[in-house]
Order: C-alpha cells, then structure tokens, then sequence
C-alpha cells in the first residue's frame, strides 16, 4: 500500500508541466472548458444513438402508426385507450409485483455474496468465478435448462418434491407461481453481476476503519451496521437505482419473459414491458406501444429525480 | 451563463430532432427508392430457408427455384436468409416495413395475412395466373389469403395438425393401433390410463401465441363453433365455445396434460413424445421429419383428431404462402415470380410442390395437380395417413387481426391454466371480439 | 469478513479464540463452497445437454447415456463458428475499450469538474438510461441506414458504445475518490487531461476492470441489434448464430447448447482475469 501512495505522487509530479509566463486561461475558464470537451464525446454519442431514436419513438405516442408508413396524428388518443385498456393495467401490477420482489432479493443476495468473497484467495478468487457464472450463459441457455429443471412431474425440483411426497408443481405453468419462479430464477442469473458491483464498492472502504473498530471492541455485526452499510450508501444508491430500472424496462428482464413464459400462463408474467413489445411487434401498434413507453419513462424518471433529491445528487458524505 | 449553456444545448438538442426527424420521415417515405419509374432489376426474398439454411433439402429448394427463375428471366431473383425465430417473433420485418425498406418477395403465414393486407403491403397475383392455375388450389386452402376473389398469396404447403402416440406407451398398457380414441372422452380415458409418475398421456399447447390459438381451433370448429356470423358480429359465445374450452380444461385438471411442454413447444416432438414426456401429442404433419432426424428409433403412430358427441372431424392446415410487396421496387415482376414459381402448371410449379412437399418437407399439397402428380410420394408411410385421414376434413388456418387474436388467446389461457369457467370466459372473449368488429373496417376474417 | 475473523485471533484467550477462529473459517467456506455449487449445478445441465444425442437431450438423466462430442464437430464444420467467434471478441473487444475510454472521462468531468449545465446534462444522460432497446429499435435502425452504417463493423460498435449505465457507476466512484490528489496536481499546474490520464485512471483499476467484465459480456452475448443491422452472414455475432441453429420446427437444441458452452467459455476467461483487479485496492493510509 504505501508503494501505490509513491507511485501516485510520482505519477502527479510527472503530470505537473512547467509553466512559464502564467496560464491564459483562468482557472475557473480551464475547468470549464475540460468539462465540456470530457462530456462531449459521451454527451454526443447518446444525443444522436440514444437520445435522438428516444424522442422519435416516444413522440408516436401521439399518432396511430400502421408499420408500413402511415402515421396519423391521434393526439391523446392513445393514452386515453390505455387508461381504459385492463391488459395494461394488469401488466403495471405484475410489473410493481416484480420489481418489489426482485429489487430487494438482488440487493441482499448480491451484498451477501460480496462480502462472503471480498477478500482476495484463491479460494474466492474460484468462489467468485462460480458465483458469477450464470451471468456468461445466453438466456436462451438459462431458459433452456431451468426448463428441464423445473418441468411438471419429472423435473429435478419436482423429482425430488416426490421424494418428500408433495404434490408435483408447475413451477413455470401454474399462475399462481410463475412470476415468482421467474423472480426467482432472475436473482439467479444476476446476481454475479451485482456481487460484481458490490465488491467494486466494498472495496471504496478503508481498511483502518475496520481495524479501528476491532481495537475498539466492535464485532463484526456491529462492524458491519456502523461501518460498512453507511459507506456502502454510493453504491447501495446505485444497485438500487439500476436495478429498479432494468426491472421496469431492462433488455434482460424482457428476454427472460419471452424466452421462458411468453407473457404467460395466463397473463400472469405479463410484464409492461412485455406487453408494450407485444403491442409493437405483434399487433403493429407502434403508436400504442409508444405511448405506453412513454408513461413508464416518465414514472422511472420520477423515481430517479426522488432519489437523486433525497441523496443530494448521488453525493453522500462520509461521517 | 448557465442559461446560455443550456440554451446552446437546447438549441442543438432541437436542432438534432428536427434533423433526425426529417431524415426518418424521408426514410419512410420511400426516399430510398430513389424513383418509382426506375424499376429495379433485382429482386430481394426474404425467407427463411437458405441460402446457408439448417435443412439441407428446404436450403436447395428455394435455391434451385431462384435459380432456374435466374436462368430464364430478366429481372434476378435474389435470396435473402433471416434465421427462423427472427423471421417469426423477432423485430426484423416489422423493423424493414416500418422503416420503408420492406423486401420485394418475402413469405407469411395465415395469422400475419391481414396485419399485411390491410397495412395496403401485399400485392393483387390473380392477374398473374390462369384461370386454371387459380382453380388447381384447393378452395379451403387458399381461402385465407383471398380477398373478394382476389388472390393475394400462394401457399406451397398445407400443415395439418393431428394426433401421434408412442407405440411402446399403448403396448404398455395393452392397447393396439385399433384402439386410438375417437372422440374426446374417450382421448381423455386413455390418456389417464397412460399417466403415470413419469409420463403425461396427452399433450396440448400451453404457451401464449398464434400457435396455440392455432392448434385450438380445430376442436372448436369440430363442437361446431366459429368466430363471425354472417352479419359480422362475434360467434365466440357459444355451447360449441365453452364446450372446446372445457376439453382441454379437463386435460389439465385431470393430470393428464402437462401445463408446461418441453422443448420449444407443444410443437416439438422429439423432447416431449419423442423423450417419453407425453404418451401422446397434438402436433402436425412436421413431426413426421423432426421424429425422422431426431429421434430415429421411435415408434409412433399417427391418428386424426377425435371428435365431441355429435361433432364432425376437422382439422385445421397451416402453412406458408408466397407473397409480393405492393410498395417494393419492382411489383409487377415480383408478381409474376409468385405466379410462375407456385401458381402456374405449365411452368413447372406442380412438380415444384410435389418436391417441397415430399422431399424437403413432408407437407400436404395445396394443389389438385400436386397431389395427383405426387400420388406415389403421399401415399407412402405416414404421409398416406395424411392424404387418406387426415387431410380431407382440413380447414385453413384463419387470418385474425391481432385484438381477436388477443381475446381468444387470453380465454384460452385463463380456462386451460387458471380454472376459470369456460362460460365466463367465452362469453368475455365474445364481448371484445364484438367491441372490435364494430369498429374494423379490414378484410373479413376467416 | 475473513479478514475480521482472523484479527480476532489477537485476544487473550489465544486457543479458544484458534478454535473459534477456524470454525468461523470453516463455516464460511463450507456456505461459499454450497453457494457455488448450487448456483453452478444448474450449468451442469447445460454442458450434459451438450454430449447428449438429439433423442436425449431432454431426458431427466444428468450424465449422458451415449455421450458424444458430435455436437462440437457439427457447430464448428457446418458453421463458420470461428469466424463468428472472431467478429464478436473483436466488436466486444472494440467497444469497451472505447466505452471505458469515453465513459471513464464523462464521468470524471461529471463527478469532479464544475461547469455550467452539469448536472442537467447528466440527468439527461441518465434519462437515456430508461428506455429499452425494442422501443427505440425502428427509428435507430433509420439512423445507421442513413449514416451507412449497415451490414459494417461500424454498425455493430459505435451504437454500442454509448450507454449511459457505465457514465452512472464511474461518477459515483469518482465521486468518492479524495480531492487532494488531484489539488496538489492542480497547484503544481497540471492539466486536467494529464490529471485523468495519469492520476484519475490508475486509480480507476478495480471499478474499470468490473466494467471492462460487464461490457465485454454485454456485447458478447447481445443479440437484437446485430440481429436487426446485419443481412450478410460473414459479419454475424455468435448469439445469431446460435438463434441460427433453431429452424422452422426443429429446435436443434443439442447445437444450441453446445455452441453456448464454447461461447460462454471466454467471458469465463475474461472474468477469471478482471476478477482479481476488483477486490485489488490501491487507496494507501495517510491519504484520507
């Protein structure tokens, strides 16, 4: 550690140049300027890939798109065939439904796997390659093999249920426990990528906090509660931020419903994010979807601002 | 400062939208196409066969109809290959239509004929074809894809859908190719005398889609039910409805069905009959070749769909047609591709069918000529069954427009997997479908 | 976790606290150790499906009856599988390199630099955070028609490149780094650019290198929108490929899962190499 301290000085010291006749620019003026010419690349990419097609597609929410060229200005009339539209209804509560159970699921389970493997081993280092597995694997693999897992009747799980006499359940084709399952088998394929995260932030918290603790008695609970949870609050903010949004309208949800449940059984995965794929792609309802998407971005939107409020801009101050 | 900051960027913001606005509008517009007088001289089918295809006879096929085509015509037909999936569900096609640059000569199935037809994409073939050529079709086959007398695809394929049984299941418990169930109940006593800790005796679809609308039907129609009355209004609300309903209800509740398949589908019979997961399955002619390369050494059976009391046998054919864009770059000859390629006897299409549905696939002909013509092919192996049983007593698939899709489809769900009573949901489904034709103005479903 | 059990090994009672020193050890590696396994067993599957013949492959029976390597020998002979291998590492590769680069300097400005509209023009960022893929599909696809940018390498790596979820996690990461380093550079009169290069990245390591696990994998396994720009086979990703194998009605499913075993295998590598540069820490004492 104290080598990385040298290194870093030398490393500032190689950075200063040698300023002869006073800079031009104030410093105020250089700092400001930097910050434009560091934003831009990024700023510009996501303005013409992301930002542009965004506003387009969004914008449909007010005409009625045929798919093959013809737009017709609808005004609200999409947003008012929502409002009495029960499929969308119901697509907003299996996606409250999902996002209640699976944010919290992923936030525990990825910082209990972070700090079960945070320190460097080879033990950990193999821990952290198993754990991160499920992430490598396309969803078309997760489908595929939870599928035979889980499968009525001769399915692992339920082979083993038989075992222990209970009754053979239909893990994916029941209703009653399909969004569930999916939950469940979405905390599994990612929670790698949040212990990822999560071991990145563990790793922002010094050392002599923890060794001042233990010279003054704490245990490692207590440890844990006063020390690493509020310090963990930058990226507990993030995980919980991004998770939301990726549960809401994230590529990885969308392709898990498709590959494994088809919205189904009985509209009981139907997510609103599903649903708004469904109305575009199958139905052709571009303008429909649109609208819908838009009603999802704005509520996102609304929850990011709150955080970002509550949290002074994502900026936590150390105690 | 601040606000010119912001306002620099909001003017370049809005600048930028108007820009890509502009560009998207002109893109769909047809700007692309440089000219409508300038017909072009290649044509772009986008299929999902080959070049560089999975089956090796469906990828030579369509080569060798380009080809030959090529060899004798002006304007060259050019292949494009879109991986299966990605035709059928993906965002591939409803992306190039949407954004102007639809293929010239691309294929479709029944359930996507209206969402084209009505979006004013598929293109007039009657004048094409000979009168002769347009009666060689079987006129149930090629109802779907006609619209006021006119026609607007040609199928080169009929996929009916029947019953198969393991043979070992049924020797098992003692029965004979002489004892497949005629009539619903009696599917039904089987299929609970072939369930046992490891095995279904039957197997419907179960997931949300086309298909599964698709492979329903069949037993409505058989109960006597249908979608439209004559005048236009819902005929979903019916005994014939409920009673549909409720047999694959019954499978389900009786454990004899699975809720979930495996594989890809109820569709798929290698990992479900072929495996031993179900005893028996409601699948369609196609298994004859996935059960062929997967799954060699199976024995199986093949028999029709059985019949409710006091109900008639049919089944229901899919299958794919040719189609021509209307708004692509060169209509006309795209036309008389179609035309010459399937609908035309003179110029070889019989022969061309005869060798899709035999020797790239195993199909049934859409055509008179074609299975006159194939006589021997059809009537060998399971294909006979087809042509002799199966095949006389099929309907084709109907054309829906996605909320009469919708409907059906969420009836279906909500009776088969989540005990609701087939009363109730028919009669909801009913009022939606109503709800939509008061208000469609599209060709009529069929 | 371990670390603190271990300088509980320091207190009066020296073999007591041994003894309990080396349960709590053992404890926690026999919970990883089951963690592990559990969340790896079902994977298993996906490499028994894989030796498995067509009429096996879903059989309930882990270990194959008549295993066989056909699989592998089909999906590399039929299918130019290295060839797709190659242009998804090199598109991969491209863009996060190129993503790490761009994200790592708007985060730093955005973390650190103060400037007119900073914040708004990372909400706005963030806002593009929120919308998926499928929704914006039809008018992107417009764009890179426009710019050319079909059927090319091109098309695969810039629109890939811009996210705004790695911009989100570097602000905050930089939002913790302390100031001094970056003042004392500042008074000896360095540019911000030479502050990001030399001081801001090396100590970027451990979060870059979770990233550079992230993107590479993103881009690795991503599959709509080469699906949608690319028409000409010799540019296909692997997970096109894959979809490739799954025909009208036939699912192919033992080529599937043997072509997703070989193309999970180096993000594997990937991760196993970035892995350790995480949990690496080079904040010293003294600088807090």
């Amino acid at each position: 550690m104290r080598d990385s301290a040298a290194e870093i000085r030398k490393g500032v010291r190689a950075a200063a140049p040698s300023i002869e006749g006073g800079p031009r620019l104030s410093n105020r003026a250089r700092e400001r300027i930097a910050g434009y010419l560091f934003v831009a690349p990024d700023a510009i990419g996501l303005l013409i890939f992301v930002g542009g097609p965004m506003i387009l597609s969004l914008s449909l929410g007010f005409f009625s798109v045929s798919g093959f060229g013809e737009y017709a200005f609808v005004g609200l009339d999409n947003y008012r065939r929502m409002i009495a539209d029960p499929l969308f209804w119901r697509s907003l509560e299996v996606t409250i439904l999902y996002v209640v159970a699976l944010v919290p699921s992923l936030y525990v389970v990825g910082l209990g796997l972070a700090l079960l493997v945070q320190t460097n081993s080879r033990f950990n280092t193999v821990m952290r390659s198993l754990l991160f597995m499920p992430q490598t694997v396309s969803l078309v693999v997760v489908g595929l093999v939870w599928q035979v897992l889980l499968v009525d009747k001769i399915g692992l799980f339920n082979q083993f249920g038989a075992a222990l006499n209970l009754q053979s359940i239909s893990w994916l084709g029941d209703p009653r426990f399909a969004l569930f399952t999916v939950i469940g088998i979405s905390v599994w394929f990612l929670m790698g990528f949040y212990m990822l995260i999560f071991l990145g932030g563990l790793q922002d918290i010094p050392r002599e906090y923890y060794e001042a603790a233990r010279i003054d008695g704490a245990g490692p609970v207590q440890s844990f509660l006063k020390i690493t949870l509020p310090l963990l609050q930058p990226t507990s903010f993030f995980v919980l931020l991004v998770s939301t949004v990726a549960a809401v309208c994230g590529s990885q949800t969308f392709d898990l419903i498709y590959i494994m449940t088809k919205g189904g059984p009985a509209n009981s995965t139907s997510l609103a994010i599903f649903y708004i794929y469904q109305q575009a792609f199958l139905f052709n309802e571009y303008g429909y979807a649109a609208a819908m998407a838009s009603v999802l971005v704005v509520v996102l939107m609304a929850i990011t601002v709150l955080l970002f409020m509550l949290t002074r801009g994502g900026r936590f101050t150390y105690g | 400062m601040v606000e010119n900051a912001n306002e620099r960027r909001a003017a370049r913001a809005s600048r930028r939208a108007v820009l890509a606005g502009g560009v998207a509008t002109a893109a769909i517009t047809g700007f692309p196409y440089i000219s409508r007088g300038f017909a072009a001289q290649t044509l772009k089918f986008w299929q999902f066969y080959g070049p560089g295809g999975g089956v090796a006879t469906q990828d030579k096929w369509f080569v060798d109809v380009a080809k030959s085509w090529n060899d004798s015509h002006e304007v060259k037909v050019e292949l494009v290959y879109v991986p299966n999936n990605a035709y059928m569900d993906g965002t591939k096609l409803p992306t190039a239509f949407a954004s102007g640059s639809g293929p010239d000569l691309f294929i479709i199935s029944p359930g996507d004929f209206l969402r084209y037809y009505n979006g004013g994409v598929l293109l007039d073939l009657t004048p094409f074809m000979e009168q002769a050529a347009r009666d060689d079709f079987f006129p149930s086959v090629i109802a779907n894809r006609m619209v006021d007398g006119k026609i607007y695809g040609l199928p080169y394929e009929v996929e009916p859908m029947a019953m198969y049984y393991s043979v070992d299941a049924f020797n098992e418990i003692g029965l004979t190719d002489k004892d497949v169930p005629k009539t619903w109940d009696e599917l039904l006593s089987v299929a609970k005398k072939l369930t046992n800790a490891k095995r279904y005796g039957v197997l419907f679809e179960t997931s949300p889609g086309y298909y599964q609308n698709f492979t329903w039907y069949p037993f409505l129609w058989e109960a006597g039910g249908d979608f439209q009355t004559k005048e236009g209004k819902s005929a979903f609300n019916s005994p014939a409805t409920v009673q549909a309903l409720k047999f694959w209800q019954d499978s389900i509740n009786m454990a004899v069905a699975p809720r979930k398949p495996l594989g890809g589908g109820a569709w798929d019979s290698v990992p479900n009959i072929g495996s031993g997961y179900c005893a028996m399955q409601n699948v369609g002619i196609w298994a004859i070749a996935q059960l062929r390369e997967g799954a060699p050494d199976f024995k199986y059976g093949v028999f029709r769909l059985p019949t409710p009391p006091g109900g008639k046998y049919l089944t229901i054919g899919g299958g794919w047609a040719f189609v021509a864009n209307a708004r692509g770059s060169n209509p006309k000859a795209a036309g008389e591709f179609c035309a010459w390629a399937l609908g035309s006897p003179k110029d070889g299409s019989s022969q061309r069918i005869i060798d899709w549905c035999t020797k790239a696939k195993s199909d049934m002909p859409p055509t008179k000529s074609a299975l006159e013509g194939g006589k021997a092919a059809f009537e060998n192996g399971f294909l006979k069954v087809f042509t002799d049983e199966i095949y006389p007593g099929a309907r084709a698939e109907p054309r829906m427009p996605p909320p009469v899709y919708k409907a059906i489809s969420d009836a279906i769900q909500s009776v088969q997997l989540n005990g609701q009573s087939p009363e109730q949901a028919a009669a909801a489904a009913s009022d939606q479908i109503d709800a939509f034709l008061s208000g469609y103005k599209g060709a009529p479903i069929l | 976790m371990a670390e603190i059990a271990s300088k509980a090994a320091f207190s009066a009672d020296d073999a007591d606290d041994r003894r309990r020193l080396q349960m709590v050890r053992l404890v926690l590696y026999v919970v990883s150790s089951a963690l592990a396994f559990m969340t790896v067993a079902p994977l298993f599957y996906m490499l028994s499906m894989s030796l498995k013949q067509t009429n096996e492959v879903f059989g309930t029976n882990l270990v194959p009856h008549h295993p066989t390597l056909d699989n592998f020998v089909y999906v590399f002979t039929q299918v130019d599988f290295i060839r797709f291998l190659w242009n998804t590492f090199f598109v991969s590769a491209v863009v996060t390199v190129i993503a790490l680069i761009f994200h790592s300097m708007a985060g730093y400005a955005l973390a650190r630099l103060r400037f007119p509209g900073r914040d708004a023009i990372f909400l706005a960022m963030f806002a593009t955070f929120l919308i998926s893929q499928p929704v914006i599909i039809v008018p992107l696809f417009i764009l890179a028609r426009t710019l050319h940018l079909l059927d090319s390498y091109a098309g695969l790596i810039v629109p890939s490149i811009f996210n705004a979820f790695g911009i989100f996690l570097l602000r905050q990461f930089y939002l913790g780094i302390p100031r001094e380093l970056e003042e004392a550079a500042l008074i000896d009169g360095a540019g911000y650019f030479r502050i990001w290069r030399s001081i801001i990245l090396p100590l970027s390591r451990p979060i870059l290198s979770a990233l550079a696990i992230l993107f590479f994998l993103a881009n690795w396994n991503s599959f709509l929108w080469p699906l949608t720009i690319i028409s000409n086979q010799d540019l296909w990703m692997v997970q096109v490929a894959i979809a490739n194998f799954h025909q009208q009605y036939n699912g192919s499913w033992n080529y599937i899962m043997a072509a997703s075993t070989v193309v999970a295998l180096p993000t594997i590598v990937m991760f196993v190499i970035f892995q350790k540069r995480i949990v690496e820490s080079i904040k010293t004492s003294g600088v807090k």
